[in-house]
């Protein structure tokens, strides 16, 4: 960005008026993504009592760290959580990334002769789906995965998108270089790993994040697989129950069972929020640049 | 090379018949799921001698579905500790809860009941938890002849009315919570001593002496809001359909508000809705001035306080909710605000139109694949049945969740919420008869559930469920439309009040409203059919 702005695109008006615009346009919605999130981190920082005379604020009008005292009194949840999700990203992201490539590759294979028939196999899954009762089944019944992490892991290794991703990004490395490399002596497997892999870095870096991205937010099939008698699952379900559980109790038609007393404080809620996804975004700075790099060498290629 | 190339197609085409075979196998036990034969006993451990003793030589580990979050504390493994062992004398079995969390309850549960697994006892409630739907897809075991063996007090204790009510064609597939009384019939709360200082000396039984409330709370207590609300709250809703019309509701859910009602008690298989009474404009009207003069906040719809807490706080002058949570309500108020004598205006006083809840609000189904239904059914006759056990599951450990104080359960001395706090979310079978009163109850409860008695009428939709797959599309619409239009004009946010209800009206009708009740009134004139050969 920054070195093509000064290698001198002309700055005559019109360019200029396109990069105000531009500017101000992701300015204001940045602006949009932030203003939730100083919310949430004012609210944590307040008292109970604050927040139901004022609302919501973005600077705590009672400054109180209570909130986070009762989040931290019992914090063997939230970093069991943490441990869970790391643990899940890591191994998912690992493993879903070696997958995904050495299919974009092998689908990219001249010399591979089935690879329209299972890349239509692929694609098809994008399409189409069985809906959520026949997975639920495959998951739980044929595979008899509940209440195992893996049940978390597996479904969210390989995504047709991505394989379609880095079969395009594949395309642009001549089949030459295999070609050569297999007149030299390399397996097929050599080849992937030696030339193809370190070519393909960009797109790598890209996928992983996705991949990342994917399995850190993952609550969804956390929430379908791992029921209550797993001690430690995602952060991402944990903080959905904390603020689920709240909600359900004050608005719905079946509270007439619940008596409505244990509903989490709203500042505790914010804290929790505030105390699962801080560590992320520090850590995303660092990130960035692979991620701004990896889309747009997969726009451009793609 | 070639070779490679074959093993690998080899491979490839292997790991898709193991694939396709993986899927395909064990078909076989779910393709018996649709089918509920009225046989009793499903091949389990404990078969009956002809002596007719019952055979309990096989220890089992009975499950139970119960909605809520699991507790953390440690206590449920105590409590269920205690519970285990008078299980294991009496029946040689243990009980262990299955819990289905809030987040996404809906799809949980019926997933769980669609997947085959071999469930035990399973909560149900036909108003909210999709019960008759269930049972016609095969999820429950028919119990007419289990029943009168492994749970005779309760076979007993049940009367004939509400076990038909429990049926699905003639298969009795869940015991109802039918000796329990509570009330979720909705209305308002608020401060008796208020309402004495603005000279309302009577209890508030209409809106429009609600409304001289709220002009006192704005005349005389400054930085109170009349009513602190949520515009996600569509109560008022309701309470116009109960408080200005005979018409009852129907248990079709659209949403927000729900659009079809039936006419009244003596006709509840005619269709109506209290929209299209034009009393709703006044109604509109009357709200619209409420909100115009501010007794509710300005950005109502928008808010998402604690309302409840707000009340208690002394920073709001109503709450709005049912009589169950009156109860503790009142006893809560009267310590953080002494004097308060806080009332409940319910919907239902301004002209006596009350309908009672249906009994299978609350209950208990065994599950299709159960693998030892008698022995679940004896669980379920003890927690039901003893004492001991009812009050384990429901209140936790006498001398540590509570002590009796002249009768009444009370909090023991050093008791802290975080540590000692238990609940097991039961609610398919409690028993008044076994029910300690709280001290956190109010006594007065019992006056209000007589005045109720005077003029409830029997739930009358029990086994009714409307089969909307003809009108889904429209019912989606049509619940969209309520979701964007009622909030604005139940508080007053709407513009013109007419203008506003007649564009609903509008749009409902181009959602497809005349179609979907033309399919209400054919369904509703079938299950008066049903009804009436059944002697009701």
């Amino acid at each position: 960005m920054e070195e093509a702005v000064r290698s001198g695109i002309r700055s005559d008006p019109s360019s200029v008026a396109v990069r105000t615009l531009g500017y101000g346009v992701i300015g204001l919605f940045a602006i949009c993504c932030l203003l939730p999130f100083l919310l949430v981190l004012g609210t944590s920082f307040t008292t109970e009592g604050a927040v139901q005379k004022h609302g919501f604020n973005l600077w705590p009008r009672e400054l109180s760290v209570f909130a986070y005292k009762i989040v931290f009194e019992n914090p063997s949840q939230i970093i069991g959580a943490y441990v869970v999700t790391i643990g899940i990203t890591l191994v998912g992201t690992a493993v879903g990334l070696f997958l995904v490539a050495m299919t974009g590759y092998s689908l990219q294979r001249p010399d591979f002769k089935y690879r329209n028939g299972i890349s239509f196999f692929i694609y098809f899954t994008t399409l189409f789906s069985g809906g959520i009762v026949p997975f639920y089944l495959l998951v739980t019944q044929y595979l008899s995965l509940k209440d195992n992490y893996l049940a978390v892991l597996l479904p969210g290794l390989m995504s047709p998108f991505l394989i379609i991703m880095m079969k395009s990004f594949v395309r642009s490395i001549p089949h030459a270089i295999t070609e050569s490399a297999k007149i030299d002596g390399a397996g097929d497997f050599t080849i992937f790993l030696k030339l193809i892999l370190p070519m393909t870095t960009p797109a790598l870096a890209t996928i992983g994040l996705f991949i990342a991205l994917g399995y850190w937010n993952e609550w969804y099939n956390a929430m379908l697989f791992l029921s209550p008698d797993v001690k430690y699952r995602p952060l991402q379900l944990f903080l959905y129950n904390v603020i689920t559980s709240a909600d359900f109790i004050r608005n719905s038609s079946a509270s007439s069972n619940v008596p409505l007393k244990d509903v989490p404080l709203e500042t505790m809620k914010m804290a929790t929020a505030v105390v699962a996804t801080g560590p992320v975004i520090l850590f995303y700075p660092f990130v960035q640049r692979y991620f701004i790099k990896g889309i747009t060498v997969g726009a451009v290629k793609g | 090379m070639r070779t490679i190339k074959k093993l690998a197609m080899a491979l490839l085409a292997l790991t898709l018949v193991i694939g396709l075979a993986a899927c395909g196998g064990s078909s076989g036990s779910s393709g018996e799921t649709g089918s509920s034969g009225g046989t009793g006993s499903a091949g389990s451990g404990s078969n009956s001698g002809g002596d007719g003793k019952i055979d309990t030589s096989k220890f089992e580990t009975i499950t139970y579905v119960v909605l809520g979050d699991k507790p953390t504390n440690g206590q449920l493994e105590k409590v269920m500790a205690k519970v285990n062992a008078i299980m294991k004398q009496k029946i040689n079995a243990e009980l262990q809860f299955k819990w289905v969390e809030w987040a996404d309850w809906q799809t949980k549960y019926n997933l769980l009941l669609a997947s085959g697994e071999p469930l035990d006892l399973i909560t149900i409630g036909t108003d909210w938890l999709d019960t008759w739907g269930n049972a016609q897809r095969g999820a429950f075991l028919p119990l007419n002849d289990l029943l009168p063996k492994y749970a005779p007090q309760t076979y007993a204790e049940i009367p004939k009315e509400d076990w038909e009510q429990s049926k699905y064609k003639d298969d009795i597939v869940l015991i109802p919570e039918d000796h329990y009384t509570q009330w979720v019939n909705h209305g308002f709360f608020y401060r008796g001593d208020w309402a004495k200082e603005f000279g309302i000396t009577q209890p508030i039984t209409d809106f429009e002496t609600l409304g001289k409330y709220f002009q006192g709370i704005k005349d005389h207590k400054k930085d109170v809001v009349p009513w602190d609300v949520n515009g996600t709250n569509g109560a008022l809703y309701n309470g116009f359909a109960t408080a200005y019309t005979d018409n009852i509701e129907l248990p079709i859910s659209t949403g927000y508000a729900n659009v079809f009602y039936a006419k009244s008690y003596d006709e509840r298989y005619t269709v109506d809705s209290p929209i299209f009474n034009d009393d709703f404009i006044k109604f509109a009207q009357m709200m619209k001035d409420w909100g115009d003069k501010g007794y509710w906040r300005e950005d109502v719809l928008n808010y998402k306080g604690d309302t409840s807490a707000e009340l208690q706080a002394g920073q709001s002058g109503a709450d709005q909710h049912h009589t169950q949570t009156f109860k503790g309500l009142r006893v809560t108020m009267d310590q953080k605000q002494p004097g308060s004598d806080l009332q409940m205006f319910a919907f239902s006083d301004q002209r006596g139109n009350l309908v009672s809840m249906p009994i299978t609000h609350g209950g208990t189904s065994i599950g299709a694949h159960s693998k030892h239904p008698e022995r679940a059914l004896m669980a379920y006759e003890l927690i039901r049945q003893n004492e001991e056990v009812y009050r384990l599951i429901n209140y936790g450990i006498e001398g540590v969740q509570y002590v009796l104080k002249d009768g009444k359960r009370a909090q023991p001395p050093g008791y802290d919420d975080t540590r000692d706090s238990f609940y097991s979310d039961f609610w398919g079978g409690r028993v008044d008869k076994f029910e300690i009163p709280a001290v956190t109850d109010w006594d007065g409860i019992n006056d209000i559930y007589k005045k109720y008695d005077k003029i409830k009428k029997p739930y009358p939709y029990g086994k009714f469920v409307f089969d909307k797959s003809k009108v889904d599309a429209e019912m989606t619409a049509i619940t969209q439309v309520v979701g964007e239009m009622m909030p604005a004009i139940l508080f007053g946010k709407a513009g013109d009040p007419a203008q506003a209800v007649n564009d609903l009206r509008n749009k409902l009708k181009a959602a497809g409203y005349d179609k979907v009740k033309d399919e209400i009134q054919r369904q509703l004139d079938e299950f008066k059919k049903q009804d009436q050969a059944n002697g009701a």
